[in-house]
């Protein structure tokens, strides 16, 4: 494989609508194989960098490569990603067996017994076997989540994007989440992307994140998470990682 | 690259050599490879151990470890030693063991339902259906005494934003429907009345057509149309989005809340739609009698005025509002069922529109049969 080519290369992205620029000169490579976590505050623009990368919207200068292919990242039609949206956007007409044999039926000519084969390894992976035949609004949040994975990896992609994979979860589902994401990392070898601000998560399944700052309008920060809690010096990236607020760090007073 | 499964049994092992690309583009030619390697391992017994040798494999992704880790995973269940040999290839043999025992429950039966299985489905939701629709008529004509005992249980508010919606917005299509209507009324009496030399009369053919009948029901078929798919739809949404389960735990009567101030609005705003689409219709019978005869505008004038009547006027308005709170009572009580995701809003609108358009026809229809028997 070609290991030395980073798997994600972002060039100088400049993105925004009309006049308002909201982020410039953004720039950063994701290695095979590795997790990357995009963090920042609320509002710092972390899922619309994401939306950008899986080519939603349409950047108003710089490029982004994935694989050494430029927008639209398709090979022959074929997206060379999945995507796990913060909702699990499942589609609630259709059972979960249904929703992950769409990529199948839809981009290769396998037949149905043999997809449905293929969904059901998926959705044992995930741990979810048994449900196949429900209906998404019948299963909860995290299960949810969980299905969406499994359906963004139906056609064996070597990139995943999470978008905010444990927002609205109990601890323990998220962690299991996190250990899913982890598994899915370490035994598939996938490249991941993950949009997240909830510290545990960054530590548990990162090894390298940039940081967003709505000020700074870019990249503050990037780096091993561990060693950005421990040894930046700068203020907003102190205060993310230890949780404090600005005021209090800033002045000192109170 | 095909795919094939090379195989190679002597005294005490079986070995299995996977060779090219085991990925979801070639899964058809995996599936095969697996079950003929399957049928050649029929007859092994247990004294030979099952070698896989990964060695050889040129690629392998989730989808080829699926059915990979799926034949190992029958081959020990027929009591067969297994044991997989990586020469290079410490990733193959953890995917493949990711997905072993995760294809357990293939095979099963899956759940067919045949015509009377589907048949009987339906016919056992009729009673709840029924039940369904009279509790929540029950419901609203209880919600009018409560909306008069407690006003303020009763988003008053939004009534002048309704009749906006429902009437004002609607006054162009409803306008243009009645013109054309009188306008084939008018043609249609011209040339059947004018056979008997009685074209003289087809002002008072117009009156009557439009301010009975035609008026109110083609208004009311419009508005139905129209603002029955709106509020079912924002009904609808408002319940798969959990904002009618929030007013329920706020204390709030839904239908108070939302369904009285919309039918409200309907019975307020579908009389003046329909007096308007009333004078337009004479207007469209005008135009079609001066097109294609002789009649002076004046001539014709005074032909309506004598034909307009209480009694024609009053039949046609007493049926509006009847006809507005049906509408509004099925639309609201169809956006109200619905349960689930986007597919419950889509199904529930389209079943309002059908409702609502059925049952403002049917209302229309005993109106006028109850006229017709009371000789009015």
């Amino acid at each position: 494989m070609q290991a030395a080519r980073p798997h994600i290369v972002v060039d100088d992205l400049r993105i925004g609508w009309g006049s308002r620029v909201l982020m410039e000169h953004v720039t950063f490579d994701v290695d095979r194989g590795t997790t990357l976590a995009i963090l920042g505050g609320s509002g710092s623009g972390k899922s619309t960098l994401l939306r950008y990368l899986i080519g939603l919207e349409r950047p108003m200068s710089g490029r982004i490569h994935i694989d050494g292919v430029g927008e639209p990242h398709r090979y022959e039609g074929v997206p060379l990603f999945g995507v796990l949206f913060q909702s699990g956007a499942l589609f609630s007409s259709m059972t979960l067996a249904e929703n992950l044999a769409l990529p199948l039926t839809t981009w290769t000519s396998i037949r149905r017994p043999l997809v449905r084969d293929l969904v059901q390894a998926k959705l044992e992976l995930v741990g979810l076997g048994p449900f196949a035949d429900h209906l998404p609004g019948e299963i909860s949040g995290g299960m949810k989540k969980r299905a969406g994975i499994a359906r963004a990896m139906m056609l064996e992609p070597e990139l995943l994007f999470f978008d905010e994979p444990s927002a609205g979860l109990d601890p323990i589902s998220a962690v299991e989440l996190d250990q899913l994401i982890n598994t899915l990392s370490r035994d598939l070898g996938i490249t991941i992307v993950i949009v997240t601000h909830e510290l545990p998560s960054i530590f548990l399944v990162a090894h390298n994140c940039i940081v967003l700052d709505k000020p700074a309008k870019g990249i503050v920060a990037r780096g091993d998470p561990r060693r950005l809690r421990d040894e930046s010096d700068i203020p907003f990236v102190h205060n993310f990682f230890t949780r404090s607020s600005p005021g209090a760090s800033a002045t000192g007073k109170r | 690259m095909s795919v094939v499964i090379r195989l190679n049994v002597d005294d005490e092992h079986a070995h299995l050599l996977p060779t090219g690309s085991f990925d979801l583009t070639h899964a058809a030619d995996i599936a095969r490879a697996v079950a003929e390697t399957e049928r050649d391992l029929r007859d092994l017994d247990g004294r030979r151990a099952v070698i896989l040798d990964l060695s050889s494999l040129e690629r392998i992704d989730g989808s080829g470890a699926v059915l990979v880790a799926g034949l190992i995973d029958r081959l020990e269940a027929r009591g067969l030693r297994t044991r997989c040999i990586e020469a290079h290839n410490p990733h193959a043999v953890r995917l493949i063991a990711l997905y072993r025992h995760r294809t357990e429950a293939l095979g099963e039966a899956t759940r067919t339902t045949g015509l009377l299985d589907r048949l009987g489905a339906v016919a056992a939701r009729v009673p709840a259906s029924v039940t369904g629709v009279l509790d929540f008529v029950g419901h609203s004509a209880a919600a009018i005494p409560g909306a008069i005992v407690s006003p303020g249980s009763v988003d008053w508010k939004s009534v002048p934003r309704l009749m906006q919606a429902i009437g004002a917005d609607a006054l162009p299509v409803t306008s243009a429907a009645n013109l054309l209507i009188g306008l084939i009324v008018g043609f249609l009496g011209v040339s059947q009345l004018g056979r008997f030399g009685a074209v003289v009369y087809v002002p008072e053919l117009v009156v009557i057509a439009q301010f009975r009948e035609l008026g109110p029901l083609v208004t009311a078929i419009v508005v139905a149309g129209r603002s029955g798919a709106g509020l079912a739809s924002e009904l609808a949404t408002m319940r798969v989005s959990e904002e009618i389960d929030a007013l329920h735990s706020m204390g709030f009567d839904p239908v108070r809340w939302l369904v009285v101030p919309r039918c409200l609005a309907l019975i307020l705003t579908l009389p003046i739609l329909t007096w308007i689409g009333d004078v337009l219709a004479l207007g469209g019978g005008l135009l079609a009698t001066r097109a294609i005869t002789d009649m002076t505008t004046r001539a014709y004038v005074l032909g309506t005025a004598d034909a307009i009547t209480g009694a024609h006027f009053l039949d046609g308005l007493v049926k509006t509002p009847f006809l507005a709170l049906a509408i509004g009572l099925i639309a609201c009580g169809q956006g109200l069922a619905a349960r689930g995701g986007a597919a419950a809003v889509g199904a529930r609108t389209t079943t309002a529109v059908v409702l609502a358009i059925f049952g403002v026809i049917v209302i229309s229809a005993l109106f006028t049969l109850f006229f017709s028997l009371l000789g009015i």
